[in-house]
């Protein structure tokens, strides 16, 4: 590359600041003419070759689907009965805010999501500060792979064997009655108990690595300089780690709560009969009765809009909306 | 205990017994171009060493989907349809309906089946098994919604009705399909749990969906679990969960052939059955393998005997159980007061009954 | 820090290893059980379960079939994942919103919804069914994964870093290869396993876009309607062993191309 290609590459970002409205304009709407542009040597250049592949991949992709899944949500049958042609309603989104009964795992399944979220934060954040900073270095690759090792049992033959587990007759409360603790076993399937311990195994994962990542590369001689100052640990704490892990607390919560909503066969199997989360409203729509899938489709979609609502809202608060993200 | 198998539901009689003769399915194979069929089946269901012998003798590859149940077959069906990949499919005999409406079957030509007189009459040509005419598949296990108990705690006397899953003395122990659990209630109650008796009234359907439903829901705080899967139930009775359940009897048959303390019944006020059957689907891209792999699993009562065994389901094959054990006989058969008591589900009544069923079990879950 | 903090941080570590291991412990142990199903009493112990694993070749090669399109989707999600987040993370433009809530998408849908909603979709394309279907598939639920795990650390990313390696004359290539790739390593490792655990682990969207050869999950679901057994059990303890084997030959091929 000559001189010159690098003093325009240099200039990238702050040039492209004016033209960046217009440009992502035209991207959004046509891949084509983003494609004719690439003959042209410039910043423009440069930042529609990196637009093109993510852009077309999630209107293609993801995008695609999407809309396949609305366009369903919006017929009256599906799939279509022989000899009739489905014609369009918008029963089966009214039929989510006519029906209270909805509402109730949808609320609940958001909550629970929430819930989950910041008990996974407490639970593994001082597991991954355990790691990251007590951990001598050479060794902390072998306690991490420790704790990855027993995500790759599949999800369903785990959660059978957190019900043998904590069955009436399972080994904790075999346990417990032979040192003569208990004489009658304690139900603990079946209950709020059992859905979290196994939910908080499902999340764990998507929390410790972004916590890990964010914790290990802080520099001890923050916090001894802290120190030197005169403070104590939990200042330094709050002052010095807390702050400076938050790129992970919001990435880890991010991905928790986006993959929590949407969890569905460890509540189906360690719930209680009270305990019905969204997506199990949504898949009875196809367990049980083929011809429902617009109502499940319209009840996606709404499932989708609050959950990504939320997530913004949350990266807005974290600071991650815009400036955040690499100045 | 007289044997299931050689009597009916509805105590009537055919004589069958058609020769098993050799394989027969071995003149029609030659005449194929492709080599092969697809089936979408539950695990168990064909037998490894029939499909081995199968390809060994007709040069047909089978090629077999694994399923789990009844809802994602269908979407995949459907999803596939018109030009399906599937030649056979299994589904429920009460399921037809929904299948046949979105044309996902072709009806079966059991003319060209000259095994299908080795099935049950009962089966065969019960009046479920007949929509628009047609026949629409062939029979091959068939299952019963049961009450299963565990015998160390539950006594064959409590066990006769189903007022047990209302004894306050089994509360927090009892296990439930809801959906299931509310046509047998209604049955419990002397109602038709079918909805046929009703496609002119429905407003009578609704008031006993509703009365139903507020039965299950006086009554939930004693449910330990509404479940869905068969694995579920079979794992709450081994670690002492519950010691009452609503269940099929296939997975409480496999409990009882392992040795497990459980025994099943249909309690006085009687049951539903279902059956399922391999059909032909529509469209199919080697229906004429399909036929020759359907007339060959249906050749020998064995073949009937091997697929009890592994799935816990009853046979519909004439003489299946002659090649069963005493426990397996057991395991997968009711007396015969029992079995007056059971009658088939029917889906002519589907729509109007699932329009009120699904919210009302959404209700229950949500009380 | 003082000792105390030390300790009481280990023991939660240790807790947390132990809440992890135990469900395991006694998956393996299942698979000695001698009966059709697993729990207590265990009344005997037999091998036939294990020897099963391995005397037909079903199970390995369901093992392999699975691993491949993991490992495959993966590679796919990476590249294109990363390439998401480097065009989201540094450039404000119009429209960015709706291109970062669309990658979000995938990752929010119930999985049933998802698959069916792909599968008619796959069909618009005219990609059959099969292993390239799935690929794909578990590809589109993955790609938000790596795009948030990867954004986050690019925010990080000291900008004189990028300022210095400019000054010194590297280009915008190198400088990507040589600054923000080492720099994005660490959740490039962590977004991978992210996404062959998803993968693996994916039951509904195999189901719905795979052929008749069943992946492990899709093999798992099938055996399972018979009743959780022992077999199940070896099956996943097999499994587990052999994806500990790969991983651990991947980290030490890691540290050997990495100075």
């Amino acid at each position: 590359m000559t001189v010159t290609e690098r003093s325009v590459a240099g200039s990238t970002t702050s040039a492209a600041g004016d033209r960046q409205t217009f440009w992502g304009g035209l991207v959004g709407n046509g891949i084509y003419r983003s494609l004719t542009d690439l003959i042209f040597r410039s910043p423009r250049r440069q930042f529609l070759l990196l637009a093109s592949l993510p852009v077309a991949w999630v209107f293609i992709a993801h995008l695609g689907p999407i809309l396949q899944m609305l366009w369903v949500s919006f017929l009256d049958s599906y799939p279509p009965t022989v000899g009739q042609e489905p014609s369009l309603t918008l029963a089966n989104w009214a039929k989510f805010f006519e029906e209270r009964i909805f509402m109730m795992p949808f609320l609940r399944t958001l909550v629970f999501a929430l819930i989950v979220t910041v008990s996974t934060l407490l639970i593994t954040y001082p597991v991954a500060y355990f790691l990251a900073k007590h951990v001598k270095r050479k060794n902390q690759m072998i306690f991490l792979l420790l704790l990855l090792i027993p995500f790759w049992v599949g999800e369903i033959v785990r959660t059978y064997a957190i019900m043998i587990l904590l069955g009436n007759n399972g080994a904790v409360n075999l346990v417990l009655k032979s040192i003569g603790l208990i004489e009658r076993p304690i139900p603990f399937m079946y209950t709020t108990f059992s859905m979290s311990v196994g939910i908080v195994y499902l999340a764990a994962l998507y929390m410790l690595l972004p916590l890990y990542s964010a914790l290990e590369k802080i520099p001890n001689s923050y916090r001894e300089a802290a120190a030197d100052l005169g403070a104590g640990p939990w200042t330094r704490f709050w002052r010095v780690t807390l702050p400076l892990s938050k790129e992970g607390i919001t990435s880890g919560c991010t991905l928790v709560f986006l993959i929590s909503t949407g969890f569905y066969a460890t509540p189906v199997l360690l719930g209680g009969p009270s305990t019905t989360v969204f997506a199990e409203t949504i898949a009875g729509f196809f367990h049980v009765a083929g011809d429902e899938w617009p109502v499940g489709a319209a009840f996606a979609s709404i499932m989708l809009i609050a959950t990504l609502s939320l997530t913004g809202i949350f990266l807005k608060i974290m600071g991650r909306d815009g400036k955040g993200l690499l100045q | 205990m007289p044997k299931f198998n050689r009597r009916s539901f509805m105590a009537t009689t055919a004589a069958t017994g058609a020769a098993l003769t050799a394989p027969a399915y071995l003149k029609n194979a030659s005449a194929q171009d492709a080599k092969e069929v697809n089936i979408w089946t539950y695990a168990n269901f064909v037998p490894d060493d029939f499909k081995a012998a199968f390809e060994a003798e007709t040069g047909i590859k089978v090629n077999i989907r694994l399923v789990d149940d009844q809802g994602k077959q269908f979407n995949l069906l459907a999803a596939e349809a018109p030009n399906p990949t599937a030649d056979i499919v299994t589904v429920a005999g009460h399921r037809f309906l929904q299948f046949i409406d979105s044309g996902l079957l072709a009806p079966m030509d059991t003319g060209r089946l000259s095994n299908w007189g080795n099935i049950n009459p009962v089966y065969s040509e019960s009046d479920w098994a007949t929509i628009n005419g047609e026949k629409w598949g062939a029979p091959i296990l068939s299952g019963a919604e049961v009450l299963a108990y565990n015998t160390e705690v539950v006594t064959p006397e409590e066990a006769s009705s189903w007022d047990v899953m209302f004894d306050e003395k089994y509360s927090g122990q009892i296990a439930y399909i809801i959906q299931d659990m509310m046509s047998v209630l209604m049955l419990y109650k002397g109602y038709d749990g079918n909805m046929v008796a009703y496609m002119d009234d429905p407003d009578e359907a609704a008031r006993i969906v509703t009365e139903i439903r507020d039965l299950m829901i006086d009554h939930k705080p004693m449910v330990r679990k509404y479940y869905d899967a068969g694995a579920e139930v079979q794992q709450m009775f081994i670690n002492q969960d519950i010691v009452l359940a609503h269940a099929w009897n296939g997975p409480i048959s496999k409990l009882i052939m392992d040795g497990f303390p459980v025994a099943m019944t249909i309690p006085k006020e009687g049951s539903y059955g279902f059956v399922y059957t391999l059909n032909v689907a529509n469209n199919a891209p080697n229906a004429d393998n399909a036929y020759t792999f359907l007339d060959a699993l249906l050749a020998s009562s064995e073949l009937g005997a091997q697929m009890t065994k592994s799935s816990g389901f009853i046979s519909t094959y004439n003489g299946a159980s002659d090649h069963l054990t005493e426990l397996e006989q057991k395991a997968s058969s009711f007396t015969e007061e029992e079995l007056a008591g059971l009658q088939f589900f029917r889906a002519e009544a589907n729509d109007m009954k699932y329009k009120l069923v699904d919210p009302a079990v959404e209700e229950v879950k949500a009380a | 820090m003082s000792g105390r903090t030390r300790v009481l941080m280990s023991v939660i570590y240790w807790a947390f290893v132990v809440y992890l291991f135990v469900p395991l412990m006694l998956m393996v142990l299942m698979g000695f059980k001698d009966s059709k199903f697993i729990g207590f009493p265990i009344r005997g112990y037999t091998m036939e379960w294990y020897l099963g694993v391995f005397q037909s070749a079903e199970v390995i090669n369901v093992f392999i079939y699975s691993m491949t399109i993991a490992i495959a989707s993966t590679a796919l999600s990476l590249v294109i994942g990363t390439w998401t987040a480097l065009l989201l993370g540094p450039h404000r433009f119009f429209g960015r919103a709706v291109v970062f809530a669309l990658t979000c998408l995938p990752a929010v849908i119930p999985g049933i919804i998802s698959a069916i909603s792909l599968r008619i979709y796959a069909r618009l394309l005219e990609i059959e069914p099969g292993m390239l279907a799935i690929i794909l598939g578990h590809t589109v639920h993955n790609v938000p994964f790596v795009a948030l795990v990867v954004m986050a650390r690019l925010s990080t990313l000291p900008k004189s870093q990028l300022e210095a390696a400019r000054d010194l004359g590297a280009d915008e290539a190198v400088t990507f290869l040589r600054i923000t790739l080492p720099y994005l390593k660490p959740a490039l490792i962590g977004a991978s396993v992210f996404c062959l655990l998803l993968s693996f682990d994916d039951f509904v969207r195999s189901f719905f876009l795979g052929s008749y050869e069943p992946t492990m999950p899709v093999l798992i679901f099938a055996k399972l309607r018979s009743g959780m057994s022992p077999e199940i059990n070896a099956i996943a303890t097999v499994a587990l062993v052999l994806t500990a084997v790969l991983g651990l030959w991947a980290e030490r091929w890691n540290r050997r191309i990495t100075p």
